[in-house]
């Protein structure tokens, strides 16, 4: 009864903590429609500088900064200013030029203020842990009742989070601007019609759901007493999940979908067997049932009237609309120079590459990542680029290819049947395949519930299954040896000779390159890349002209599995070791963001966009700021991206007019 | 108040919609725009609301400049557009609907005097207050939208397609309505597709044909013209 009571409290706080920042979440997609990927790293930022400003100094970009040791309670609105200041901005510097573009493109651009700022953080603040300061809350007793305790900590968030929704929920019911937000979130060209001044309700919006990301990340850092740069990360998924568990735009479904999920994760993790190493499967397993049976979520309910909301969309993509009419155009006409394109890609990274490879083995192991990379960017640019579905769990195709090959080898034949591991080289070559096709496999699994979802809810269901996979590998330690990983994976060879030097390895990569970039050009110019260009460009006009969607979706999905399980293979053999930490969420945005930079949709794109980055990441690590600060690099990649969509979406090779439409 | 669009571009990306019209709403005046699909009504109503950005003309109300203004502000100077498909906000009540109607007026105390008028064109709006908008039939969520449009005290009214999709007799009660409001000093500047019905409402009417105007003239003498009546009429 006691450690009943003792998780009834764990489980509200938690879920007065995810509550808050759902609200965030489901405050700017009632209006915009968009996923602000941000709020994660937002929250993360209420962290830090509520502690930044309770010190009396802090080291900034290494270097000592005096700080003015404020109280916690002057300290945390501070920080909840601004961050809702940094929310405004983002906003109107990221955000709005996309209002009337596609809606993949405040999507990417999203995860791309995201990666920024989490990297800005790291710059700023280091990569270690800032502990919170003593304060009164965590100095009081903790009070007894029953047999469970509950500290001053934990009833602070309880209490504030109970006060700042009833807050919330009268200002948007009786207030004016309250009125117009609920107003513009129901159709916001009529709103603007009624004179409601359309981007300040959506500045606002933004201002308040940053608050109250913030203000939940100050209390998580108070509750487990630091602040991190990636801290933000899990709960901001997390309180995604629980926005769309309430029923993503209600604003009460978030509040309910938090508590439900702090709920669910605090009796599960207790409960279920094995379950505190799934604790953060649970979410991941809840949505993905969730989106299958109730995608509407818990709250939600189907329109009355439908009319607005198909208005809604009109007015978003109204210009587009034709804009894309004419992309089709010209992608049908530029359509033609697509391989021309790809293979002179191609052959300038294999130019550029000789130079530096032969004289030097370590410049050809940074070209087998650039190699890498691209494999990976290529096969995820079948479904993002090409179909125009937008996949965060594909990092998990590469991770069942790499896991597949090195279980096979390492654990069952050397350790269970005693293989000498070189008598069966040939087995590697037939590993490329059956990785690539139980991936395509994994490809449909992912791909099948997916089908009746669009846009948004899409990317969050490919990111719940590209966690899970990666929980799996990290915690089925009997399988995959956990986050040791596993070590001893043989080098490819061929008739008894190894292929193991950077340069040989890079040989056969490139061969693994050129083979799939002319498989996938293959598809794209058939019927297959057609009927996916046409789901992209518009998925209802598709289906009217005869396209079965949901085939050729899964097609798209399984094929660019199938790339990312042969990648598998070949990493798992080339590096000779992979553990989980390979397989995360940032890889999977930083293969999309690579994919963005060199052009979606294009065959050499994801080429060039790996290359560059690789070989940037490698010659920016000497730079003298660099030096100290590695991850400005990628905060570098992220604002670059953030200023691609706005002025140059095709990427930097697309041609003219690539448009990326997505529902 | 007058109205007066002269020579006005728009274009949705590369395609331009209007090659340059002009037309002029009178005070307390009827005006129509008729045409068929895709003439370009609509798009010269959201440019004159703001929803659209001109690329070439202008548009003034009273000898001001009223292009590039953004839509709220076009509103505050009394110009208010009932969009076509009427675009009322479903999840919210018929009151919240026309309460939000009223929101660039939020220190005006006359609203609830308007309010009144409102329910008294409206009746129906008045017994179904508290109703959900979504749940009401067409022909009440255009009264809804009409109604709304309304409380925000317009001096010109731009309706868009107001009859679409409703029967013949609500259809005649929309009409019967609009020229009500034009009577009590409301100018109209009404679109169709209802080519006979808007003819006879209107003072003035413009013919307008893949994004140029056609034909304009007296409401009277178009509904008589040959040619109006063999395209737009569906008479021999």
């Amino acid at each position: 009864m006691d450690i009943l009571l003792q998780f009834f409290i764990n489980a509200l706080m938690l879920g007065a903590i995810y509550a808050l920042a759902a609200v965030a979440y489901t405050l700017v997609y009632g209006i915009l429609e968009m996923i602000n990927f941000a709020f994660g790293e937002l929250f993360m930022f209420g962290a830090f500088l509520v502690v930044s400003f309770m010190l009396p100094q802090v080291s900034l970009f290494g270097v000592m900064v005096p700080m003015p040791g404020l109280p916690f309670l002057l300290a945390a609105p501070l920080a909840i200013l601004f961050v809702a200041a940094m929310g405004y901005l983002i906003e109107r510097c990221a955000y709005r030029p996309l209002r009337f573009a596609p809606r993949l493109a405040p999507l990417i651009t999203a995860i791309a203020v995201s990666v920024a700022l989490q990297n800005l953080a790291q710059s700023v603040w280091g990569a270690q842990e800032l502990s919170y300061p003593s304060f009164f809350l965590l100095e009081a007793k903790p009070i007894q009742i029953g047999g469970a305790y509950i500290s001053m900590v934990e009833i602070a968030v309880i209490v504030t989070a109970a006060v700042v929704m009833t807050a919330l929920h009268f200002y948007v019911k009786k207030t004016r601007m309250g009125r117009a937000m609920r107003a513009a979130a129901q159709d916001v060209e009529a709103a603007a019609l009624m004179g409601i001044p359309v981007n300040r309700v959506i500045a606002m919006a933004f201002i308040i759901g940053s608050g109250l990301a913030a203000l939940a990340g100050i209390f998580y850092g108070a509750v487990y007493l630091f602040a991190h740069p990636h801290m933000g990360f899990m709960p901001g998924l997390k309180a995604m999940v629980a926005a769309v568990l309430g029923g993503i735009g209600n604003i009460r479904g978030a509040m309910l979908g938090g508590i439900v999920l702090g709920f669910a994760e605090t009796f599960g993790a207790a409960y279920l067997p094995n379950g505190s190493a799934y604790r953060d499967a649970i979410a991941f397993g809840i949505l993905i049932l969730l989106l299958l049976f109730r995608p509407q979520g818990l709250l939600g309910t189907r329109l009355p009237n439908r009319l607005a909301d198909r208005g809604a969309m009109a007015f978003k993509g109204s210009a587009s609309a034709i804009d894309a009419g004419l992309a089709r155009l010209s992608a049908f006409f530029a359509g033609r120079d697509l391989v021309r394109y790809a293979s002179w890609g191609v052959l300038a990274v294999v130019a550029v590459s000789v130079f530096f490879i032969f004289p030097s083995p370590y410049w050809a192991r940074v070209f087998v990542f650039v190699l890498i990379y691209a494999l990976l960017a290529s096969g995820l640019n079948i479904v993002v680029g090409f179909a125009g579905l937008l996949d965060l769990g594909f990092v998990a195709f590469w991770a069942v290819g790499s896991y597949f090959t090195s279980i096979l080898f390492v654990e069952v034949l050397a350790k269970g049947y005693g293989v000498d591991m070189s008598s069966v080289w040939w087995l590697f070559y037939v590993n490329l395949l059956l990785g690539g096709g139980l991936a395509a496999l994994f490809g449909m699994m992912l791909g099948y519930p997916t089908l009746r979802l669009r846009g948004d809810y899409l990317a969050i269901m490919t990111l719940g299954f590209g966690e899970i996979i990666r929980l799996v590998a990290t915690n089925w330690v009997d399988l995959t040896r956990g986050p040791m990983g596993i070590r001893g994976i043989p080098v490819p060879s061929l008739f008894g000779y190894k292929l193991g030097s950077p340069v040989q390895l890079y040989l056969l990569g490139l061969v693994l390159l050129a083979l799939a970039v002319f498989l996938i050009a293959l598809m794209v110019r058939s019927y297959l890349g057609r009927a996916w260009v046409a789901i992209r460009e518009d998925e209802a006009a598709a289906e009217a002209m005869g396209i079965n969607t949901a085939r050729y979706k899964l097609y798209a999905y399984s094929a660019g599995g199938f790339f990312g399980g042969v990648t598998g293979v070949f990493f798992a053999h080339s590096q000779q070791y992979i553990s989980p930490l390979s397989f995360t969420l940032f890889e999977n945005i930083l293969i999309l963001m690579l994919i963005v930079l060199g052009g979606m949709g294009t065959l050499a794109g994801p080429i060039i966009g790996a290359a560059i980055w690789v070989v940037f990441l490698e010659v920016a690590r000497d730079m003298p700021f660099i030096q100290q600060h590695h991850e400005l690099r990628f905060m570098a990649l992220g604002i670059l991206l953030v200023v691609l969509m706005i002025f140059r979406p095709q990427g930097l090779l697309g041609q003219k007019r690539q448009p990326l439409m997505m529902s | 108040m007058t109205l007066k669009v002269e020579n006005i571009k728009v274009a949705y990306g590369m395609i331009e919609a209007l090659h340059g019209i002009s037309f002029a709403v009178a005070d307390k005046s009827v005006v129509g725009l008729i045409g068929s699909n895709g003439a370009g009504k609509t798009t010269a109503l959201k440019a004159i609301s703001g929803l659209l950005p001109l690329s070439g003309g202008r548009i003034t109300l009273d000898g001001r400049d009223i292009n590039g203004l953004a839509p709220e502000a076009i509103v505050k100077l009394g110009i208010v557009h009932v969009p076509e498909g009427r675009r009322i906000f479903p999840r919210m009540t018929v009151r919240e609907n026309l309460d939000l109607g009223a929101f660039t007026r939020h220190r005006d105390a006359t609203v609830e005097r308007d309010l009144g008028w409102v329910y008294e064109l409206f009746p129906v709006l008045k017994e179904r207050e508290e109703q959900l908008a979504g749940t009401l039939s067409g022909g009440q969520q255009q009264m809804l939208a009409m109604g709304r449009a309304l409380m925000s005290k317009p001096r010109l009214l731009m309706l868009d397609e107001p009859s679409m999709g409703l029967s013949p007799i609500m259809q005649d009660k929309i009409f019967d309505l609009a020229r009500e409001i034009n009577a009590s000093g409301t100018t109209l500047l009404l679109v169709e597709q209802n080519a006979r019905a808007a003819l006879e409402l209107a003072t003035h009417a413009y013919v307008l044909d893949t994004g140029a105007i056609a034909l304009d003239g007296k409401g009277s003498d178009l509904a008589h013209d040959e040619r109006v009546r063999k395209a737009y009429l569906g008479e021999e």
